[in-house]
């Protein structure tokens, strides 16, 4: 009996302690499983064709939260894209690590966490419409019936149902984009990795695809990287902007961006907006 | 007014005008030749006469009309050609192919392929002939090099022609070299494919009837080199002539219209 209660007299606190630590791993890794994209000092030089050697991006160290829209902001040669392509697993970083929700970005790649969305829309010419947004789920040998219920619900979400038979060159180049994220969209990524992808539209019509490509983000909660060189577009998008400066590329400022959501176009005539501008064109260097 | 306008420059009246300017250049000359030639059909012919000898059923040979003489050598020449045509076809996809697949077979077969393109089919035929010891099976392969070349050239330039991005997204999918290729590259060649199949048609049709000349037998070439040495009226020539230009510029055609068949996405909308 007076075994039994020193026995609980000396257990107790270190159950308590036990329990305050496991508390605090599960902090750590709830932490950690918030994080999609870890950038760990990355930097990328190319050997260009001359021999001479091209600092593209020196030491970007930076975390990614799961859902988060994240804009990378810069002049053009300041290696936004370079930093995108790294993530995508299309180019090795020289120096520097990167993890894509734990592993690697081919892993992630193989795993076809991203979705991809250029300039151009890139659509296959031969395909319709709702072909081009088949033509990943073929890759990945979903069945018929099922590839085109997904594709239909994709086009559905970018808003042309109705161009499901059309041939891209029907379509205006800001169609012709939202079929290109459709398309991105269709093998259901975490990540989708955006290269200017509306800086060959008007004016009308990108602000148009801002709005819409807000709303398809807040109902696939995917993580959007969004390259630009537009600084009312990330303003107006994205949660932080990452501020790179040219020569050598480097992040010279992360800003939050803590305007309400859901935004709307009216929002950029707000003090709060402006004001953030000119922020963001101010946290540049040697511009 | 427009509508007139229009008309004065669609296609088919642009056509017309070229097709009739041609036959009135031609009947110039054929009139001159007439007034200063005792044998005009020797070095031009009016186009009556042509027509005449084409549609007359006065038999050249004992047995046979000139239409239907012609019309049996080109047989035999057209099947070789055709069958040469799809050898070359073939082998010239198969070459680009494996040129885009592998740097080491572009680098190593680039050279040669211009080599071929530099020996004329003339000086060709004879090699050709000594190798096989067949002429029927030469005329076939010098048929199927020449269409080999800008068939295997162009299908390449289409394969370098995808864009970066297209890769890249193959890439993001995790395609394999089986779906880059069925899904991206060989559907976006068609185009560049057909550019070469329009091109070697009408050589494939020209090199044969060329190489006909060099032997004897059944063939449109034959049939001309007989012609020209007299051993049947000299409209028999004019005759393969006309006609073998036809069979060129409707091959040529042909080829154009099996590519609209096939691509039905170049024929929609405007642009
Ligand atoms: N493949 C490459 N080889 C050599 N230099 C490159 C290559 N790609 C990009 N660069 C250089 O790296 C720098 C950053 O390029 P990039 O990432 O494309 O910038 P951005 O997308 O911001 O315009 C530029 O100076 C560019 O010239
Ligand atoms: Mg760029």
């Amino acid at each position: 009996m007076i075994f039994i209660v020193l026995f609980c007299f000396i257990s107790f606190p270190e159950q308590r302690n036990i329990n305050e630590l496991k508390g605090t791993i599960s902090m750590i890794e709830h932490e950690r499983n918030d994080i999609e994209i870890m950038l760990d000092n990355v930097g990328m030089v190319y050997d260009s064709a001359d021999g001479k050697e091209v600092t593209a991006l020196t030491s970007v160290t930076m975390d990614i939260h799961k859902g988060e829209f994240i804009s990378l902001l810069g002049p053009s040669g300041c290696g936004k894209t370079t930093l995108l392509r790294i993530i995508a697993d299309l180019i090795h970083p020289t120096s520097g690590n990167v993890l894509i929700g734990g592993v690697s970005p081919k892993d992630a790649r193989l795993k076809r966490r991203y979705g991809m969305v250029f300039q151009s829309a890139t659509l296959y010419d031969w395909r319709t419409v709702i072909k081009n947004i088949e033509l990943p789920l073929e890759i990945t040998h979903c069945p018929k019936k099922e590839r085109h219920e997904r594709a239909m619900k994709m086009l559905d979400l970018v808003g042309l149902s109705d161009f499901a038979d059309h041939y891209p060159r029907q379509l205006s180049g800001g169609m012709q984009q939202r079929v290109g994220i459709a398309r991105a969209l269709a093998l259901q990524p975490e990540i989708l990795l955006m290269d200017e992808p509306f800086s060959a539209l008007d004016e009308f019509t990108r602000e148009k695809l801002h709005v819409d490509l807000l709303k398809i983000w807040r109902k696939t909660n995917k993580t959007i990287i969004f390259v630009t060189h537009n600084i009312q577009e990330s303003v107006f998008l994205s949660d932080r902007i990452c501020v790179l400066s040219p020569h050598p590329g480097r992040l010279s400022a992360i800003i939050d961006v803590d305007l309400p959501r859901p935004r709307t176009m009216d929002i950029k005539d707000t003090p709060e907006f402006t004001a953030l501008v000119s922020k963001v064109r101010n946290s540049f260097e040697g511009v | 007014m427009k509508k007139l306008k229009k008309l004065l420059t669609s296609k088919f009246f642009i056509t017309i005008v070229w097709v009739v300017m041609l036959i009135a250049v031609w009947e110039l000359f054929a009139f001159h030749v007439e007034n200063i030639k005792r044998t005009p059909e020797n070095v031009q012919p009016h186009l009556s006469g042509i027509v005449d000898s084409l549609t007359s059923d006065r038999k050249i040979n004992g047995s046979q009309t000139a239409l239907q003489m012609v019309i049996e050598n080109a047989k035999a020449t057209l099947t070789r050609a055709g069958i040469g045509y799809i050898i070359g076809i073939a082998s010239g996809f198969l070459l680009a192919l494996f040129m885009s697949l592998s740097k080491i077979v572009e680098k190593t077969s680039f050279p040669y392929l211009m080599l071929i393109q530099l020996i004329p089919i003339l000086g060709m035929a004879p090699i050709i002939n000594a190798i096989t010891g067949d002429i029927a099976k030469s005329r076939i392969i010098i048929a199927a090099i020449l269409t080999f070349y800008p068939v295997a050239t162009n299908t390449l330039a289409g394969f370098k022609s995808v864009q970066r991005e297209k890769h890249e997204l193959m890439y993001s999918y995790a395609a394999n070299k089986f779906q880059i290729y069925t899904k991206t590259m060989i559907p976006a060649c068609i185009p560049y494919f057909f550019t070469g199949l329009k091109i070697s048609a009408p050589m494939a049709i020209t090199a044969s009837i060329l190489v006909d000349t060099l032997q004897g037998g059944i063939g449109l070439g034959c049939l001309l080199s007989q012609s020209l040495k007299g051993a049947m009226t000299r409209y028999v020539f004019w005759d393969i002539v006309f006609f073998s230009a036809v069979i060129g510029i409707l091959s040529f055609y042909i080829m154009g219209i099996i590519e609209i068949m096939m691509c039905p996405y170049r024929r929609t909308g405007k642009r």
